[in-house]
């Protein structure tokens, strides 16, 4: 800079910081999206071609983990009470929805007898969630 | 000539231009904030009416298809994909093999409306579970909007 003559203005907004906050931002929200989850982790079955069941908000999850334990939402249920918790869980609901996420070591009976709890408290359809071979996710 | 660029009027920009990067990254970190977390896959299926009276007799044009575990014995997860090779299903009182399962699903179903392509799964209670959705997913590879439903199995 020679004397006499003023200092260039800078025009353009500094935007470093901006980009390692959205950076840092990014990789928190990448890494926290697993742990988002509602209930418990349950190694879901894998297949090829599972459908969409949409959002997980505005449906109702039961999970059955390895041990065979029943969850609804995040709250571990006891067998007992499972009929009045999911009732409660659907609420004012007129339309509601039923997931059922299984562990792939479940046997075939221990899922049975959920579905036929949730056809006791009125729901016919529910969902199998299953994720798709290779992609990650709990 | 000048060779003192920061006085020259079209100065070479040293700097990266970034802007482009912070529009992806922004746009990429909405993306995991709303959708990520929250999408699920799986299968719809039917459940038995327990409550319903049984005696109703089966209807002639459904289609049942059974998975024993004397024919099937699948009662841990299965490595790798897709079913293991000594698995046999009854469909429409018939021993096939595993992986006939979608072309036959596509031969009985295939030239029903789409409203009756319904299959009845009837599966045994010591069964993996994985192998039971596996079963499943294969059975719907042979025909579009196949209804699942179970049913008892004998």
């Amino acid at each position: 800079m020679r004397l006499g003559e003023p200092a260039r203005m800078q025009a353009a907004i500094n935007i470093t910081p901006l980009v390692d906050v959205v950076l840092v931002l990014l990789i928190i929200f990448m890494v926290m999206a697993p742990q988002m989850r509602k209930g418990p982790d349950v190694n879901l079955p894998n297949t090829t071609k599972p459908n969409s069941q949409g959002d997980e908000r505005g449906r109702i999850l039961v999970s059955i983990d390895e041990a065979g334990g029943l969850w609804i939402n995040d709250q571990p249920v006891a067998a007992e009470h499972f009929d009045e918790t999911l009732r409660a869980a659907v609420g004012a609901e007129t339309n509601p929805k039923i997931v059922i996420r299984g562990d792939a070591k479940l046997n075939f009976r221990e899922v049975r007898e959920v579905m036929v709890a949730i056809e006791q408290t009125g729901f016919r359809g529910v969902g199998l969630i299953a994720k798709r071979a290779g992609a990650e996710g709990k | 000539m000048q060779f003192n660029n920061n006085d020259s009027g079209s100065s070479l920009q040293s700097e990266i231009n970034i802007t482009p990067l912070v529009d992806v990254v922004l746009v990429l970190l909405i993306i995991f904030m709303v959708v990520v977390p929250l999408l699920m896959e799986g299968y719809d299926v039917d459940i038995p009416r327990a409550s319903a009276d049984t005696s109703t007799p089966v209807a002639e044009s459904q289609l049942i298809l059974s998975i024993g575990s004397a024919a099937c014995p699948i009662f841990t997860p299965p490595a790798g994909e897709g079913i293991p090779k000594n698995c046999q299903v009854t469909l429409a009182d018939q021993k096939i093999p595993v992986a006939e399962l979608p072309a036959r699903v596509a031969a009985i179903l295939g030239g029903r409306p789409a409203e009756q392509r319904a299959l009845f799964l009837a599966v045994d209670d010591r069964l993996n579970y994985e192998a039971v959705l596996r079963i499943i997913d294969l059975a719907k590879s042979g025909v579009e909007d196949l209804k699942i439903e179970f049913v008892a199995a004998n």
